[in-house]
């Protein structure tokens, strides 16, 4: 009975231990961190007037989009160090020195890695946002990832998010919080041109779809079946296979033999695995025949099977082989940043899109003069009216606060020993709704949704402007 | 025997109380981002302590049943995605639990013909099976998890104050702790030891073994399902991916670490991690690639395998081992679980330990 | 503890008629579209193979030692990262900086010597690793099944994490040798198949299933294993040097998940999480087919493959297409086997 006391006695007296070793290590860890406790969650005042505005970056440094990762990071240094920053490091994930933007020191307080997974970017998102006491965040980088995002930044309303270059349509047209900002088209927006493509110049009229079982894909060819079927094609059949899933062969047999093409939305590197064994069951890959999302011109996955989708039409939100003034003046900012090797990659969504989010912060903030006091309120309603003029084009933000932006229908090409995507075609100023094919009350993209139905045609079937190579 | 209820309770009074004091010692941040964690997580790691140290069952099939709890509870409550049923939090709470328990019956009827080892990866298997119908069935698991989920009145926003969230985890784990204790002193806790121990001599008396398993799964399974719905309390959303295989072994470590045997293990094993988990980061020193501040897993894996060669009872069987060495006690005696049946865990190091032998703490 | 004969004869009739359900069902779309039908029954044989090379090396270990080696998932990937960098570091040049080197891949030649060097290293070094493993954390604490488990579990989780570090986070493919080719004619319809899944992921499970059966049943050590796993105490009292012959098979074990990494990561792919997917699918192999039973193991992983692949494509009643569920139904089967025989069809009890 003794011991039965003595041992109660032993762990209450570990309890208070372990409280204690845990209070100093607060106490410790926390220091320059901590807020006035038990006090309410609002800003401390001094620093929003006069000290760093704390940015948070968040991409992805796992699963299918981990190669782009410096990239992402590159996307939200250069625009700093193009205004005077100075690069910490060789890599953009060093961070960066003497970052200004309207008029207050910018602190970089981490680059967040997530891989994927709406679960890892929520905890992500909350150790930057609630630990490292982030005041806005640039991010995140995928489908799933940016709809929890943006439901996290609808309970958070006094911070600012900038997606990075998460594709889910829901992210703004359902979620719809006013912190929330998306400076580029969703991943429907840049399939626009395609469903144009296929019907009239490929003329199929009966497609099948294939692409990975999450928000992305879902909403990237969304747009493909919105625009194919409004104009009066088909689709019959659609394909999903899970998301990490690298052995294809089942889902390749399911590809019917008697459809006029397919349209494959694979992303990442499952698609240099679904290409290699599709290759195996199918043979050789007819470009007239399959048609790719915005993934395939992307360098990574070029310099993967460039060679075997050669010919292959693609749509994608920007144009690697654009001369003009801007275009050059961004992959030269880039290069001169980060070497070639990164810049080689500034055609990407990846790095275009944190590129231009940051862009329309830096010009929010001047806008404000670094204002965000009162639950940034000021910096919103500016951001809501920012325009940016992108590389490839003009970006304005409709009235769910998502891109309005052009999109290219590109072909792959060999040139100079390397493959690359050659852009076709320039389709004007794509919008999120696609002509009211969807609205906040129509159901999400997914596995079975939007319904093949011809419908109103989008404005900009029809007026695809061609785009002569190199201009 | 009064005695050592009265100090149990007193034990845990205490404890509570002094818990109770956290939001006004610690930072906002501690209290939601680490003790309230700590509370929930250590509640799922109850689950499994009480079936592994009362009934000799090691399962990894809690998270699958907290999984359970987690997604009808943010199906019926008004939220983003999933079925969105918009009942009162309250009863969406009640109707949760009691689906986690039913499920768990059911795994516990299936289950429970198989012992040890079979029965861990049986148990795995569940929480998959869970894991990957919650994948599948996107309506109930919403296209990215289901999100902005509504939380009972009385939490509130824990975004914007996490006070009340903490002290209703508090008093969750403290019921829990209080009933689990009370439960294992009843005939059926009784029964359930007696099994645990020796379950050919308890079927001979009569018992029926396979029933009472069966219950004892149940048990777990309501205590698991507290967990889930508090878990959705603390995240505001779940989604598959809460309930993957990664989490059923964080739960398993935390109750290794914490102490197999140990009900208290539960707890202190979950703050242990959550401290780990958070100031890793920041002290970790970088040694090539093998150490440095992302390598948490490395950090938890290291300290799990090490309590697993070192002390098999845990971090509170590590204290219980000093503090018996310090008093000058000879050779180091048991140290009970409990009042009436004493469970054989011996300091590690010298002899193999029967704790963790196939089947339960004794042989 | 018999529940009499009816107890025993109704889940097996169910068993029975529900076999008989699916076999009709195949059949229909075979004669549907008989060259899918042959792929997919290829996809999922040559999957079945993968799994039982796999596999093998977990129940072995199982069987003899009663070692659940929950590392066993992280031996498969950790072989496979091992020969993609010997052969990405060895066989063709390393791109300097970030590693954004952008000369096409596809222009790349691999010899044979390309492919089967890396292997046969990587199968060393796994079978090191292996080696280690045992004689350091298993050794010492025979017996205990549980804590093993849970060493091993540790093991695995410090092992992905590890991997992780150093090979990284993005998906990485082995090249088989250019010289193969990409895939054979099969003469049904026009269809084709990949060679390697077909000739070598296949024909290496068969070889190696045949080498196992003949070491085990023809070979003294074999018998020793065969001994151990019946009466691991009497084979020790007759004087044989047990930990000798459980070093043996655990190498062999392990060397066995390796080799499966390094085909698994040329015929699939190699990325985070395939150790705890590898893991899973040999538990589930090896709980179907019955621990400690090569049988067993090859039965299992046709039952895991099959189903997995006529799932993934014949999941389909009219309109309805629930061929994501296919997952469900392989632990539907795994949890309709141990209804029926609980220690798996050919297993048998500690």
């Amino acid at each position: 009975m003794e011991k039965e006391k003595g041992s109660r006695r032993f762990w209450v007296l570990l309890v208070v231990l372990m409280l204690a070793l845990g209070a100093v290590v607060a106490g410790c860890g926390g220091d320059d961190e901590e807020q006035s406790s038990g006090g309410g969650s609002g800003q401390d005042t001094s620093q929003e007037a006069t000290g760093p505005i704390r940015l948070a970056v968040l991409s992805d440094c796992e699963g299918a989009f981990a190669p782009f990762f410096e990239a992402d990071n590159a996307g939200v240094n250069v625009p700093f160090i193009n205004r005077g920053a100075k690069a910490a490091g060789a890599k953009p994930s060093d961070g960066l020195t003497g970052a200004k933007a309207g008029g207050r020191d910018i602190e970089v307080v981490g680059y967040g890695c997530s891989d994927d997974t709406a679960d890892k970017a929520i905890e992500e998102t909350r150790r930057l946002m609630e630990q490292e006491k982030a005041d806005i965040m640039v991010g995140p980088l995928s489908g799933d990832e940016g709809i929890a995002v943006a439901n996290y930044a609808k309970d958070h309303p006094e911070k600012t998010f900038i997606n990075g270059t998460s594709g889910a349509q829901d992210a703004t047209l359902k979620v719809n919080t006013p912190n929330f900002f998306r400076f580029h088209g969703d991943g429907a927006q840049w399939a626009a041109g395609l469903g144009d493509y296929a019907y009239n110049e490929l003329g199929w009229r009966t497609a099948a779809i294939i692409g990975d079982d999450y928000s992305f894909p879902y909403t990237s060819l969304a747009g493909f079946v919105a625009e194919f079927c409004a104009i009066g094609g088909k689709v019959t059949k659609r394909i999903w296979p899970a998301l990490g899933e690298k052995d294809y062969s089942s889902f390749i047999s399911q590809i019917p033999r008697d459809v006029d093409g397919l349209m494959v939305g694979i992303g990442g590197t499952g698609l240099v695995s679904f290409i290699k064994q599709y290759r195996q069951q199918r043979g050789d890959i007819d470009p007239q025949k399959i048609i790719g999302n915005n993934f395939w011109p992307d360098p990574v996955i070029l310099k993967e099977i460039g060679s075997q989708i050669n010919g292959a039409y693609t749509a994608q939100p920007t144009a690697p082989d654009a001369t003009t003034p801007e275009a050059t003046e961004y992959v030269a900012n880039i290069e001169k940043a980060y070497g070639k090797e990164v810049a080689g990659l500034a055609p990407s969504v990846f790095l275009y899109n944190y590129y231009n989010g940051t862009e329309a912060l830096i010009k929010a903030l001047d806008q404000v003069k670094g204002d965000i006091s009162g639950g940034q309120k000021a910096l919103q309603a500016a951001l809501a009216k920012t325009s940016v003029q992108g590389a490839y084009g003009n970006i304005t933000l409709d009235d769910t606060r998502n891109g309005v932006a052009d999109n290219f229908v590109a072909k792959i090409v060999r040139k100079g020993g390397a493959y690359t995507a050659e852009t076709v075609s320039r389709i004007p100023t794509v919008e999120q709704t696609f002509a009211g094919f969807f609205t906040p009350e129509t159901p999400a993209p997914d596995r079975s949704n939007p319904k093949c139905e011809k419908g109103e045609t989008p404005p900009w079937v029809g007026k695809a402007e061609e785009v002569t190579p190199g201009s | 025997m009064t005695d050592t209820r009265r100090t149990t309770w007193i034990g845990t009074g205490v404890a509570v109380a002094l818990l109770a004091l956290a939001p006004l010692i610690f930072t906002e941040y501690f209290v939601s981002v680490i003790l309230t964690q700590a509370l929930w997580l250590g509640v799922a790691a109850a689950s499994l302590i009480f079936l592994s140290g009362y009934a000799g069952m090691v399962s990894l099939g809690q998270v699958g049943i907290y999984g359970v709890a987690g997604f009808v509870f943010a199906n019926l409550v008004a939220a983003d995605g999933g079925l969105d049923v918009a009942l009162s939090p309250y009863l969406a709470v009640v109707l949760a639990v009691a689906a986690a328990v039913l499920v768990g019956l059911v795994f516990g009827a299936v289950a429970c013909r198989s012992e040890g080892i079979y029965f861990l990866m049986i148990t795995l298997a569940f929480s998959v099976i869970i894991y990957y119908f919650f994948s599948q069935v996107t309506q109930l698991s919403g296209f990215g998890g289901v999100n902005s989920v509504e939380l009972p009145g009385l939490i509130g926003d824990p975004g914007a104050d996490p006070v009340p969230l903490f002290y209703v985890s508090l008093a969750a784990s403290a019921l829990i702790y209080a009933g689990i204790r009370y439960l294992v002193r009843t005939p059926f806790g009784l029964t359930l030891q007696g099994i645990r121990d020796e379950p050919a001599r308890m079927r001979a008396l009569g018992y029926n073994v396979g029933l009472h398993k069966t219950l004892a799964f149940g048990v777990g399974a309501l205590v698991a399902g507290v967990a889930g719905v508090l878990s959705v309390f603390y995240n505001q959303r779940i989604s598959p991916g809460s309930v993957n295989i990664s989490q059923a072994i964080d739960v398993l470590v935390v109750a290794v670490v914490g102490g197999l045997y140990r009900l208290e293990g539960a707890w202190i094993g979950a703050l242990v991690f959550g401290l780990i988990d958070n100031y890793s980061r920041e002290y970790t020193p970088e040694i090539g690639t093998v150490l440095g501040p992302d390598r948490f897993n490395t950090l938890i894996g290291i300290v799990f395998l090490l309590i697993v060669l070192l002390s098999p009872g845990g971090l509170v069987g590590i204290w219980e081992q000093l503090r018996a060495r310090s008093r000058g006690v000879g050779r180091t005696r048991m140290a009970g679980l409990d009042a009436d049946v004493t469970v054989g865990d011996t300091p590690a190091a010298t002899a193999p330990a029967p704790a963790l032998k196939e089947g339960g703490p004794r042989r | 503890m018999g529940r009499g004969q009816l107890g025993d004869w109704a889940p097996r009739a169910a068993l029975v008629a529900v076999g008989v359900i699916v076999v009709g069902w195949l059949a229909i779309k075979a004669a549907d579209d008989i060259g899918t039908f042959v792929t997919v029954t290829l996809n999922g044989v040559t999957l079945a193979a993968l799994f039982f090379v796999v596999a093998s090396g977990f129940t072995l270990i199982f069987g003899l030692m009663r070692v659940v080696n929950m590392a066993h998932g992280s031996f498969y990937l950790l072989g496979g990262w091992i020969a993609f960098t010997i052969q990405d570091k060895a066989f063709r040049e390393q791109p300097e900086g970030l590693g954004f080197d952008l000369t096409p891949d596809s222009d790349l030649q691999f010899s044979l010597a390309g492919w089967v060097v890396p292997l046969i290293l990587a199968c060393l070094a796994i079978a090191v690793v292996g080696l280690l493993l045992q004689q350091l954390l298993l050794r010492w604490n025979q017996g205990q099944d549980l804590r093993q488990a849970l060493i091993t579990i540790a093991v695995s989780v410090i092992a992905a994490d590890q991997m992780l570090a150093h090979f990284g986070g993005v998906t990485q493919e082995i090249q088989p040798p250019s010289g193969w080719p990409t895939s054979v004619n099969l003469g049904v319809e026009g269809t084709r198949f990949g060679f390697f899944r077909l000739v070598v992921v296949l024909g290496a499970a068969i070889v190696i299933g045949l080498l196992l059966y003949v070491v085990i049943r023809r070979t003294k050590f074999g018998m020793i294993v065969r001994a151990g796993v019946d009466d691991r105490q009497m084979v020790s009292a007759l004087g044989i040097n047990v930990q000798l012959v459980f070093a043996g098979a655990f190498i062999i074990g392990a060397l066995l998940a390796g080799f499966g990494g390094v085909l698994g990561g040329t015929m699939i792919a190699l990325q985070p999480g395939e150790d705890t997917a590898f893991l899973l699918n040999s538990l589930i192999v090896v709980i179907i087919g019955g621990m400690g039973s090569l049988g067993g193991a090859a039965i299992g992983a046709l039952a895991l493959g099959l189903v997995d692949a006529y799932g993934d494509v014949y999941l389909q009643f009219g309109s309805q297409d629930l061929t994501n569920y296919s997952i469900l139904l392989t632990f539907a089967l795994l949890v309709a086997v141990l209804a029926v025989r609980p220690l798996g069809l050919f297993g048998r009890p500690a």
